[in-house]
């Protein structure tokens, strides 16, 4: 058993399982936000729309879901030859990121609706518009309120970064995986668990952090 | 003219009738305080006064320009011109509680650009010192006492420099022993001219401070006088009833 050699291995497949975490992060998140909006939006097709979208998000496994964008979206009648994703870490990453946009979205929806109203009431009387009652008054506190599910989501989400294995990509499980049949020695698992974990205490750390520092 | 000038107002939430055809009229500079039991209805009239509640029927004038004609409002922009004259305070003092002492009364004028940032920094400060609390510019509201809160709201409400103020219940969340310093601040602040309605249950005040007293009962105005008639002589049942059953 080669230790050192495991581990230079597995950072490589540590490289694109962080790469695979920071694309959805950084494009979910955003994505989510406008969801929120789109949902709480006096539109009411356009709430029911987005309403629906989120069912379908969270309600069939995320598996399915990356599944479909590289192998289903194809095959979609007349829009499908337009919807080839050659790449399998974009069409992977899409997935991800239209799945946890989902939860963000409904995290998010969550933190608005416990911002009290008479924040909007004072506002108004101080002749603070709608929009910017929004993004001044709503957003900062939404993000404070929102924090610690965020966390928790980002979270699930390192751990969720290990479903890109099945279309075939090294990350983190498959190099590990690679190394478990190549030497039958299973302690690869361990290594590949205590890296899994030393990344998410470094997120709960930077959460810890990010909470203090806004907390009000 | 008339500051403030209400006429048949009338407002139901769902098949409740809250508020059944108000007339009152406010003189610039008055200071009036409305009393009389949960549910009359005092609350929701001061809020619809600057459209936090929308009436159904009647008229709201403010500074002589219709808030609402005849249960019809103008559009949002100019609302918010015809109000940019009124201030609110609220019984939960509703400061932002993601923004310094300083930036709650900043953020609003900031945003307007009712002035240069200096020229708004010094105001905040001067407001501040109005209510007290200038040593307190720096600090987050949550670390303020529920007095110190609400002397922070009025320094807010003050800082549009505006001609009306209308407080509800400016009193009623706070501790017995701090509703003291907040009712100083407004005592001092009816000395300047700016004209008043108070909603409060702090009735050794409402007499002391008020020019006039209205007394609400079930969605109309039962009794409207001097504190001197209201608290020694009322005319009507009701208002008899409720100054005896508060002054034991």
């Amino acid at each position: 058993m080669d230790l050192t050699a495991w581990i230079l291995q597995m950072l490589t497949g540590v490289k694109l399982t962080i790469q695979l975490f920071i694309v959805t992060i950084v494009l979910s998140i955003p994505l989510g936000l406008v969801l929120t909006f789109l949902k709480m939006s006096k539109n009411t097709a356009l709430s029911k729309v987005i309403s629906f979208y989120i069912l379908i998000m969270r309600g069939t496994p995320l598996l399915l879901q990356i599944f479909f964008v590289y192998f289903g979206l194809p095959f979609i009648p007349v829009v499908g030859k337009y919807l080839v994703i050659d790449d399998r870490f974009t069409a992977g990453a899409i997935a991800f990121i239209l799945n946890y946009a989902a939860y963000f979205a409904e995290i998010f929806r969550g933190g608005i609706l416990s911002v009290d109203k008479g924040q909007y009431e004072a506002a108004k009387v101080l002749g603070i518009s709608d929009m910017q009652t929004r993004f001044r008054i709503v957003m900062p506190q939404m993000f404070r309120i929102s924090l610690p599910a965020v966390a928790n989501e980002t979270i699930i989400l390192l751990k969720d970064t290990a479903l890109i294995t099945t279309l075939g990509l090294s990350d983190l499980l498959k190099v590990t995986n690679t190394i478990v049949n190549r030497t039958t020695n299973v302690s690869a698992y361990a290594v590949a668990a205590a890296f899994y974990l030393i990344l998410s205490y470094i997120l709960s750390a930077l959460f810890v952090k990010l909470e203090k520092k806004f907390d009000f | 003219m008339y500051e403030i000038e209400a006429k048949n107002v009338r407002k139901s939430f769902g098949s409740l009738e809250v508020l059944k055809g108000i007339d009152l009229n406010i003189s610039k500079g008055e200071i009036v305080a409305v009393l009389g039991p949960s549910g009359s209805g005092k609350s929701t009239f001061l809020r619809s006064l600057i459209d936090l509640e929308t009436i159904e029927e009647g008229t709201v004038k403010i500074a002589g320009e219709y808030l609402c004609k005849d249960g019809k409002y103008p559009h949002n922009k100019e609302k918010a011109r015809i109000l940019s004259k009124a201030g609110m305070v609220f019984q939960h003092f509703n400061l932002f509680p993601h923004m310094s002492v300083k930036k709650n009364l900043m953020c609003a004028p900031m945003l307007n650009k009712q002035g240069t940032k200096e020229e708004i920094e010094k105001l905040a400060f001067e407001m501040l010192k109005k209510v007290g609390l200038e040593d307190k510019l720096d600090v987050m509201p949550s670390t303020l006492s529920g007095g110190q809160k609400q002397r922070v709201a009025i320094a807010r409400a003050l800082m549009r420099d505006p001609e009306i103020i209308l407080f509800d219940e400016p009193t009623s969340a706070l501790d017995p022993e701090l509703t003291g310093e907040v009712l100083n601040v407004i005592a001092d602040l009816a000395k300047e001219g700016i004209t008043m309605v108070i909603v409060t249950h702090e009735m050794g005040f409402a007499r002391e401070v008020a020019d006039r007293i209205i007394f609400m009962y079930d969605g109309v105005v039962t009794e409207d006088d001097t504190p001197e008639v209201i608290f020694n002589h009322p005319k009507n049942e009701r208002t008899r009833a409720f100054i005896q059953s508060v002054i034991k």
